[in-house]
């Protein structure tokens, strides 16, 4: 290389390296610092240790913990304070960088969430009150001050509502807080407010209701529920005192054939028609509504007691 | 029209450097979209690796390692020179807080600008000295060694001599300004 160059070349490079030493806030400082900071920012090593980045030691030596939130580093009260309780004092980690960025170049382009709920030890966690405000509805009102339970730590919304933290008795009253919400379809217009008979506790739909798969009907049974299901009470039915269902007349009618247990009518008629029911009741595909692959009513848990009871007593009838 | 010094020399030249830019901004919109500007900030990483691993060729050049075949370690000098600089041009583009980098950064487009310029003058040269490639035939060469001829012999061309005392100083330049950020990246660093 030409030595006229070089010699031009390394000239430059040196007024750079000066420059750097002479004015590092210009040359190498990545966008200016806080503003309560600005006097530091000729002098690097005021917070960097060489090699090793910033000790949380260099921020606490000025700002001591037990002050944060409460006075500032100079020993004055705050007037405007930014959260409603002091909270670092209880913070777990001790690295300030964590959350805080001094230099204007690197804040805007952080990773790291701003705060994290993880940094608090699990008390202060677990009283979100003493940062956070409740909302003023109808809803939080009534809740506990565990926001855990339906909001995350990270965000308040999607939220969950959790069922468990109500009362069995409370739990049952589902349209004290859902009335505006029944549909108003024929369905539900009859039905009581027992939702969780057909609902569950985190979803609307799926719902378990379909009537087909225990009972079809037609035009000559498109009647009110209470008909067939009296007091509302879903868990059971009836297919007596109506017309020619007289429980004289059924009882008859099954005897003769031979059928001694016949109180359980849609386990062999699950329509009107009756060559059907034959048919079920001779192939013994009847028996498919007990072992599930049918849904029946009296096939559903603490219902199953029920007919089983009411069969005992109509065969001691029979003797 | 189509045989005129525009279309020959300067339009190719033009576009491999147009593909470099539009490459950047391709890259820096890409990560701004998918909130990935945090890899921005370690692509200079990458592209600093590759530009030192592109002087390889140098190093055969002046002799100092006696393996490889100085066609191919050229290629890749090109090659990892490009890569690296659309890496670090991605990087500087996120990340223009300071003057250091901002000046290691211009360093960096001039080095590229005269690469391209060395590329296109030994084409030149090698065309140029096509017309040497009959003579050494004529004098009963063999093929391999015809070609390695005319390899330094285009590397060696007046006008390459020339261009080599342009694009050396700049290259140190480029190199002492980006070590600067460098030591000052890891002076300051936040290793945690």
């Amino acid at each position: 290389m030409n030595r006229f160059v070089t010699y031009f070349l390394f000239a430059n490079l040196s007024i750079i390296a000066a420059l750097v030493f002479l004015y590092p806030h210009l040359m190498i400082s990545p966008g200016h610092l806080l503003k309560g900071h600005r006097s530091f920012e000729k002098n690097c090593f005021t917070c960097h240790f060489p090699f090793f980045g910033t000790s949380y030691k260099q921020c606490i030596s000025c700002h001591k913990v037990e002050n944060i939130g409460v006075l500032t580093s100079k020993g004055v009260p705050f007037v405007e304070k930014k959260t409603k309780s002091p909270f670092h004092q209880k913070l777990l980690g001790k690295t300030c960088v964590s959350c805080h960025s001094d230099h204007s170049g690197v804040a805007k382009y952080r990773i790291e969430e701003p705060f994290s709920h993880q940094l608090l030890d699990d008390t202060t966690r677990n009283q979100c009150i003493t940062c956070h405000q409740r909302p003023n509805d109808s809803l939080h009102q009534k809740s506990t001050d565990q926001c855990t339970l339906c909001h995350g730590l990270t965000k308040w919304k999607p939220a969950q509502f959790k069922h468990d933290q109500l009362s069995t008795t409370q739990r049952e009253q589902c349209t004290k807080c859902h009335k505006s919400k029944i549909p108003a379809d024929s369905i539900h217009k009859q039905t009581s407010d027992k939702c969780g008979l057909c609902h569950t506790v985190t979803k609307w739909k799926p719902a378990t209701f379909d009537h087909e798969r225990s009972f079809s009907f037609d035009k000559e049974h498109h009647v009110k529920c209470a008909l067939c299901h009296p007091n509302n009470d879903y868990k059971s039915y009836t297919c007596y005192d109506c017309h020619e269902h007289s429980r004289g007349k059924i009882r008859q009618e099954h005897l003769e054939e031979g059928i001694r247990d016949f109180e359980r009518c849609v386990l062999c008629h699950r329509n009107a028609n009756k060559d059907e029911a034959e048919w079920l009741w001779k192939s013994g595909r009847w028996r498919e509504g007990l072992s599930g692959s049918i849904q029946h009513p009296a096939n559903q848990g603490d219902l199953q007691a029920q007919p089983t009871n009411r069969s005992k007593e109509h065969k001691e009838d029979d003797d | 029209m189509r045989n005129s010094i525009f279309y020959v020399e300067v339009l190719p030249f033009l576009t491999r450097f147009a593909i470099l830019i539009g490459a950047t901004i391709l890259g820096d919109v890409i990560l701004h979209s998918f909130s990935l500007v945090w890899v921005g900030r370690y692509m200079g990483i990458p592209g600093t690796i590759l530009i030192v691993l592109s002087l390889i060729y140098s190093l055969k050049k002046r002799k100092i390692i006696p393996y490889g075949k100085p066609q191919i370690l050229l290629k890749i000098h090109e090659l990892f020179t490009w890569l690296g600089a659309l890496m670090i041009f991605i990087h500087s583009g996120i990340h223009f807080n300071t003057i250091l980098p901002w000046l290691a950064s211009i360093a960096m487009v001039i080095n590229v600008i005269s690469g391209l310029v060395g590329q296109y003058l030994l084409g030149r040269s090698r065309r140029h000295l096509a017309s040497l490639r009959k003579q050494y035939q004529l004098d009963g060469m063999a093929k391999n060694e015809i070609e390695k001829e005319l390899f330094w012999d285009a590397v060696t061309y007046d006008l390459m001599v020339q261009w080599r005392t342009v694009h050396f100083p700049i290259s140190y330049a480029f190199a002492i300004l980006t070590l600067g950020h460098i030591v000052s990246v890891f002076l300051f660093w936040e290793w945690k």
